[in-house]
């Protein structure tokens, strides 16, 4: 069968980044009217307060649980991590889809990620946040969450430093840190063009203070490149490292279904598939919604179809892996762990993982599945769902068949369970939402620099 | 102004406000509570006390006083004030505070008194442990005869019994508060009246008494009142027993076993080692004979049969269990004797075909090992069966030898359920005026058909004693808060007759009378003391067996209540044979029911008996051995029974009494049970208490209301219904079959023979990080699988030492329960098809589980703030107030040890603040616990080694449940040590480690259980189990 179009040709030649006729003008005009000038729209309004109710839900949730305790969970014994560990594992994981796109793409040059590079970061900000937020909370006394830093006192305590948790605490510390600075940095030239094109005196005060006294001048130009990309630089080999160190909260224990030296990497697999779905689920209702029709185009789409095919890929490998190991080693409680997730009591979200994640995703090898935006949102979105199954199936169904044939039980969660984890989508939304509002979703210098090279011809 | 103006106004100031609260305070004279601060008011020192803020303080002003001296000053009030919180409020005239040390209390030492729990009225012996003057731990006396040290789960809840809230406080009358003073003058009054008639219609209801006190007073009593009767009721009594020694014997007599002689035991749905009196000792003893093997005298261990419809203890440990019908059992007794040639021949051909085989073989071993044989049946089994059994025992040689026979240990033993008829029955009849209800809660347990509640309300005057209001409470127009066994002065029989005296070991908390002061009100005393009573008593029989002079009485008392044993008290030996012709006297053979439907077993339930230890969290919580079920009853039955009707686990049944129209019908939830006999099922009672405190009341289903007076332990043809309803049951394990062959390891004698390393397994690798180094201690347990009955004490004695929280169902539910150690059954499966495919299990097996305190512990490394850590003695120590709770160290613990406080458990728990443990933390919520080895134990010797600059003595400390172990196969010890007792379990070759391929390198280790099967049944097995 001779190879498609599709396979042979480049991306470039079907599609282009910029679609013609779009300016630097018309750009730094179109994105900061977007913010300064545009009256609100209803659906901002609509999905703002649906957001904020969720926010509602989620400050309830918990309330109740800092009164009550971590026991209105369903969390059990052996069971005793659930929803809240998988919620984790699911935001951060998500959140790497705006570090990759920004750093890493960034650092490979890839000329498309201009254009989608802030709603990504913006989106791994409010992920990231969730996902900060979870660890905290799931402890049982979450009042001493800063016993897990290593800060100097007077009884030389310090934490376990053979911890896992110990390396999750800093690892994930070190990101919430790294993901808002490199966010907040590529914003500043373009929080000064708003300040600079304000007429409102809230607006020029806000984007003043914000946008720190950058004046575009070339010394400034220079500061900011060299920072950017030493933060670009940090931030790619962070998204790895911390999602390495979530697989190994995992494989460092004993448990089966956790102890596998494969976990590493199959989490930053697993986080890349979750980040360019959430992206791609943001990107397509946001380019109609703000018609960024001229900047983010289907080649945009397309590249990031292509990326979650290829992640999706990679991880279906871990998947097999998963379940060839423990056959390969022979050992009697880790065939028993991986018996019960082909055929146990969470044999059914065991099989919608592997088809969420990996059997769907498979459409994406066709060209027509990848245009068809819709087909693409849902394909997307059962990979953000399974993505939290699959996070699920790892806690929960490893820990219900451990070891300990005695202590076997299931989880069955609560109404606060799934409470926590609608609010913390609330929490997200909320400021998704926000940012929405009063930032640029589109990096303007960035565009303005790639229009500038495309039309000055020296483009790929 | 000048500083002397202002000091002498102020002076002036207090001196009048101090003449003015005492001169107020000299009006009110009534009040004791107000007398004492009236005297103090005068004082001198108390003046000085009113003046200043500061008492002892140099005035700021005028003195210049260090920040040291002010920090001591405060440091010494906050110690006064803590200490004006001690003592008792509750007796004004007598308290002593602790102002005044009262002699011999140091606060943090410990003080151990002498004392006896009874149950059914058999007492085992205790030893109660103080702390600043309270109890807070009950620990077996270990120079009683039926305790030798241990306990079971239920008089260790005795502790917390005697701080139960919900214990009733005040007399009532009706239902209404009445007083003391009005009970004493209406019984007087009443007493008065009943002398003048001779007695007639006063009747006396009591559970078993052995105390020779109580009955001795019973007895004088008789003299004032000619006609007085004294009816006897226990629901989960020992008729049968009485039955059968009358049947064999013509009189009752009381058995007291050898186990420890035996090499052949015939236990016929046997309670040895779960109920019966004595059965701690009973459990030792045979422990002690099956680690022979183990010991190197590999044929001196024991062989244990046991044929039984509903799974005992005994059975779980036997060698060869036959499940059968209730009238299969007997069939195979009779069968037994018929054999032996205690019985016709015709009886041969009685016991059901497959079993023909076994039980041949079982006659061949017992009489091969004549005068080492015992053959025990347990109460619910009917009276012949009894009778043959001692027919068996004594064609075989035992008496005198494995069994004694002793006069009854109960005071003028009676047929309990004939004396209660009668009792009923008078009471409808209008021939009881005056009932004096002791400790008993007939309401609630009497057979259905009595109606005893009616009868009740046919008696003018009924008087009920209790610790609290229940169901007969209710009935009776007095109710009399009974003081606890810890709060009152008695005695009590073991069961050989070993007299405890009781002494007090707190106040009354809530005020209360004990029987014996009940008793004199009756006899005519108005103000009786409980102490002159048994003292009294006890002073005329030390004078009766030779004591004499008042300084010797004195100390024989003495001695007997320190002690908590009075010497040479056992019960004298009876001289009894079976009479011949018992064949005769027997009634006939019991034979199956007629139709399919099944047959209704009674059963006490283990822990809460016949209901009245359902208020205590503790024995609810409490997983009953095989079902692990809590918090709830339910009808058991063989999965097969359960397949067959349709039936599945929770499913709610309405089980019905197709042939008794009196009795009502119950509606419970099924649970089956591997090894229960097929089409009968087992209705536990004691649960489904209508009136009792918060936690006892509405628990389970009551399934006395299908008992009645014609079949207290087996109700042929009741009918079960369907409901349609689930009632989710609290069980604490749910897989029970076994497949690994490494957790539990096993093995038969002949096997152990052959290769006695059999539970050895190839050392795993060694770790990178280096070895810790234990220059001092390095502590570690051995639990002997071949000891382990699976009765649990162990579970209930670290709840009580270790403060952990009582759940509830709920979370019981939802798998949070907290104990430290658990008791995992096990049923092993034979082979597909087999006994395994109908759900009958090969063997029981039970394996203590609790943390390891691995050398390599997986729950170290994980903890992010290192809140469970190695200490230099080996331990794995858990720092509660260092635990942030992210439960990694329980995800990673591969034997899933730790528990966690997912909700404050410990505020929530309705006990007494002042019953917790005043040696371990009591945990808040957010923070994983788990067995420390009891290191407060550990530390107090510690300490005691350390004054006396000497290393710890072996068996210096005992952890709780090792303490507790009736059949000692916990122990703990120094594993530096290599003569130490747990060094030379651990050097057995039955020694192995659980999950050691994990390389976590546990300090706990097992020693493999070993069978002693018959080869000559071993090959038919599986068909001999069943049909």
């Amino acid at each position: 069968m001779p190879p498609t179009p599709d396979a042979v040709a480049g991306p470039d030649s079907a599609h282009p980044v910029i679609e013609p006729g779009v300016t630097a003008m018309s750009v730094t005009a179109h994105v900061s009217d977007l913010v300064l000038e545009r009256r609100t729209p209803l659906w901002w309004w609509v999905g703002f307060g649906l957001s904020l109710a969720l926010l509602g839900v989620f400050a309830v949730a918990l309330g109740w649980l800092f009164i009550r305790g971590v026991g209105i969970w369903g969390i059990d014994w052996p069971i005793s991590w659930g929803f809240a560990i998988g919620n984790y594992v699911w935001w951060v994981g998500m959140a790497s889809g705006g570090t990759l796109i920004s750093a890493l793409f960034f650092l490979t040059r890839s000329d498309w990620r201009s254009a989608t590079s802030r709603i990504a970061e913006s989106m791994t900000v409010f992920c990231v946040a969730c996902a900060g937020i979870m660890p905290v909370i799931h402890l049982g006394r979450w009042w001493y969450f800063y016993w897990l830093f290593p800060y100097p006192n007077t009884m030389s305590l310090w934490p376990q430093f053979r911890s896992p948790l110990h390396w999750d605490f800093v690892a994930i510390l070190a990101y919430v840190m790294g993901s808002v600075l490199f966010w907040y940095v590529g914003l500043i030239p373009d929080l000064a063009t708003l300040r600079d094109r304000a007429r409102r005196r809230w607006q020029r005060l806000l984007y003043g203070v914000m946008a720190m006294g950058w004046q575009g001048s070339s010394g400034h130009w220079r500061q900011f490149k060299m920072l950017y990309l030493i933060l670009a630089a940090l931030m790619a080999p962070l998204v790895c490292s911390i999602h390495s160190i979530v697989g190994l909260d995992f494989a460092g224990g004993l448990t089966p279904g956790w102890h596998e030296t494969q976990f590493p990497p199959y989490f930053v697999f697993g986080a890349a598939l979750s980040g360019f779905a959430v992206v791609l689920m943001l990107v397509m209702p946001l380019r109609r919604a703000l018609d960024l029709h001229g900047v983010i185009t289907p080649r945009h789409v397309d590249v990031l179809a292509r990326l979650m095919l290829t992640a999706s890929l990679l991880l279906s490998y871990c998947y097999l892996m998963e379940v060839f190991m423990p056959f390969y080693r022979g050992e009697r409680a880790d065939i028993i762990q991986v018996m019960a997730q082909l055929g146990g009591y969470y044999a059914p979200w065991y099989w919608a993982k592997i088809v969420l994640n990996g059997v769907i995703p498979q459409l994406l090898w066709f060209r027509r599945v990848r245009r068809n935006q819709p087909l693409l949102f849902l394909v997307a979105l059962g990979v953000v769902v399974g993505m939290w199954i699959e996070r699920f199936v790892i806690v929960v169904g490893s820990l219900h068949r451990n070891h300990s044939e005695s202590s076997w039980f299931i989880f069955v969660p609560t109404v606060w369970d799934w409470a926590t984890l609608a609010g913390s989508v609330g929490l997200f939304l909320t400021g998704f939402f926000l940012l929405l509002r009063f930032i640029p979703m589109v990096s303007m210098f960035e565009l303005r620099e790639l229009i500038h090279k495309k039309t000055a011809g020296d483009g790929r | 102004m000048s500083r002397r103006d202002a000091d002498d106004r102020g002076g002036a100031r207090s001196a009048g406000l101090a003449r003015d609260v005492a001169g107020r305070l000299a009006g009110k004279s009534g009040r004791a509570l107000w007398r004492s601060l009236d005297e103090l008011a005068g004082e001198p020192r108390v003046l000085e006390m009113l003046r200043n803020e500061f008492p002892g303080l140099p005035d700021l002003a005028e003195a210049r006083v260090g920040r040291r001296r002010i920090l001591e000053l405060m440091g010494a009030s906050f110690a006064l004030a803590g200490l004006s919180g001690c003592g008792g409020g509750e007796a004004p005239d007598e308290a002593i505070p602790y102002v005044v040390a009262p002699p011999g209390v140091v606060p943090g030492v410990a003080r151990h008194f002498a004392t006896a729990v009874t149950r059914g009225g058999y007492a085992d012996g205790v030893i109660v442990t103080h702390q600043m003057g309270r109890p807070v731990q009950v620990e077996g006396n270990p120079e009683h005869p039926a305790s030798l040290g241990a306990l079971d789960p239920i008089i260790q809840a005795s502790i917390l019994d005697l701080y139960d809230p919900d214990r009733s406080r005040t007399v009532l009358k009706a239902g209404r508060i009445a007083g003391a003073d009005a009970l004493v003058k209406a019984l007087s009054d009443r007493a008065a009246a009943l002398a003048a008639r001779g007695g007639e219609g006063l009747r006396i209801l009591s559970g078993t008494v052995t105390s020779p006190t109580l009955a001795g007073q019973i007895g004088a009593l008789r003299q004032r009142f000619p006609a007085l009767q004294w009816h006897r009721w226990e629901a989960d009594g020992r008729d049968t027993l009485r039955a059968g020694a009358m049947l064999a014997f013509g009189r009752p007599v009381d058995s007291v076993l050898h186990l420890d002689q035996a090499r052949v035991i015939l236990a016929v749905e046997s309670d040895i080692l779960d109920g019966a009196p004595g059965h701690l000792r009973y459990a030792r003893d045979f422990a002690r004979r099956r680690r022979a093997a183990e010991e190197g005298d590999v044929g001196g261990m024991s062989r244990l049969y046991a044929v039984e419809s509903v799974p005992t203890l005994a059975g779980a440990r036997a060698d060869h269990r036959f499940a059968l019908r209730p009238h299969e059992v007997e069939a195979v007794v009779r069968a037994l004797a018929a054999t032996l040639g205690a019985g016709p021949a015709e009886w041969r051909q009685g016991a059901p075909g497959r079993m023909a085989t076994a039980v041949d073989a079982m006659a061949r071993d017992l009489a091969a090992n004549r005068g080492a044989v015992l053959v025990h049946a347990g109460p619910a089994q009917p009276a012949a069966t009894h009778a043959l059994v001692h027919a068996i025992n004594a064609a075989l040689g035992a008496p005198g030898r494995t069994v004694t026979y002793i006069e009854p240990v109960e005071a003028e033993p009676v047929d309990h359920g004939e004396s209660l008829d009668r009792l009923a029955a008078d009471m409808i009849g209008g021939r009881v005026d005056t009932l004096l209800v002791l400790g008993c809660n007939p309401v609630f347990t009497a057979p259905a058909d009595l109606d005893f509640a009616a009868a009740l309300a046919a008696v003018p005057v009924s008087v009920h004693l209790g610790t609290a209001v229940d169901e007969t409470a209710m009935h009776c127009t007095w109710h009399v808060p009974e003081a606890h066994e810890f709060e009152r002065w008695g005695d009590a029989r073991a069961f050989d007759g070993t007299v405890t005296i009781l002494q007090p070991q707190v106040k009354p908390l809530w005020g209360g009378w004990s029987p014996h002061e009940l008793l004199a009100v009756l006899g005519g005393e108005t103000r009786p003391d409980g102490h002159a009573i048994v003292r009294a008593a006890w002073a005329r029989r030390f004078d009766g067996s030779g004591g004499g002079t008042d300084e010797a009485d004195g100390r024989r008392w003495a001695d007997a209540v320190r002690s908590g044993v009075v010497p040479d008290s056992a019960a004298a030996e009876a001289a009894v044979s079976v009479a011949p012709g018992l064949a005769g006297r027997l009634p006939p053979a019991s034979v199956g029911p007629e139709g399919g439907a099944p047959t209704a077993l009674f059963r006490p339930d283990p822990w809460l008996r016949d209901g009245r230890y359902a208020n205590l969290g503790w024995l609810q919580e409490l997983p009953r051995p095989f079902t692990t079920l809590t918090w709830d009853n339910a009808v058991l039955m063989a999965p097969a029974t359960a397949a067959r009707l349709g039936l599945a686990n929770e499913d709610v049944v309405a089980v019905t009494a197709a042939m008794t129209g009196a009795a009502g019908s119950v509606e419970a939830p099924v649970w089956t049970v591997p090894g229960h006999a097929e089409d009968c099922i087992t209705l536990p009672f004691g649960f489904g208490r209508k009136v009792a405190g918060r936690v006892g009341r509405g628990v389970g289903f009551d399934a006395f209301r299908l008992r009645t007076s014609d079949h207290p332990w087996e109700l042929p043809g009741v009918e079960l219904r369907r409901t349609g309803k689930i009632r989710r049951l609290a069980v604490t394990q749910h897989h029970q079959m076994i497949d690994s062959p490494d957790l539990v390891r096993h093995a038969t004698l002949d096997e152990f023979r052959r290769n006695p390393t059999f539970a050895k397994r190839p050392e795993p690798e060694q770790s990178l990080y280096p070895a810790y180094e234990y220059p001092r201690n390095a502590w570690a347990m051995a639990i002997n699988l071949d000891s382990c009955i699976g009765c649990n004490a162990c579970t209930a004695a670290c709840q009580a030492e270790n403060n952990i929280a009582v759940v509830g169902k709920e979370e019981v539910l939802r798998n949070r329960q907290m104990h430290w150690i658990r008791i995992d059954t096990w049923y092993e499966s034979g082979t597909e098809g087999g006994a395994a495919g109908r759900g009958e299990p090969e063997q029981t097996l039970f394996q203590p589980m609790t943390c390891m305190h691995c050398e390599n512990a997986p729950c170290e490394v994980v903890c992010p703030v290192g809140a469970t850590m190695h200490d230099t003695d080996g331990l794995n120590v858990m720092v509660y107030n260092r635990c942030v709770g992210t439960r990694f160290c329980s995800n990673n613990c591969p034997y899933k040890v730790r528990r966690f406080n997912y909700f404050n458990y410990s505020e929530d728990d309705s006990r007494l603040s002042l019953s917790w443990n005043p040696d371990v933390s009591v945990r808040p919520r957010g923070v994983m616990e788990k067995c420390t080895y009891c290191i407060q134990r550990i530390r107090e010797a510690r300490i005691a080694a350390d004054r006396e600059n000497r290393p710890i003595r072996d068996g210096e400390v005992k952890t709780a449940c090792q303490q507790a172990c009736p059949a000692e196969a916990i122990v703990f010890g120094d594993a530096n040590d290599p003569d130490s007792a747990v060094s030379r379990r651990q050097a057995s070759p039955l020694d192995y480690g659980v999950l050691t391929e994990l390389n976590t390198r546990p300090r706990t280790s097992y020693q493999a259980r070993l069978r002693n099967p018959n080869p000559e049944i071993a090959e038919g097995r599986d068909d001999a189990s069943h049909s």
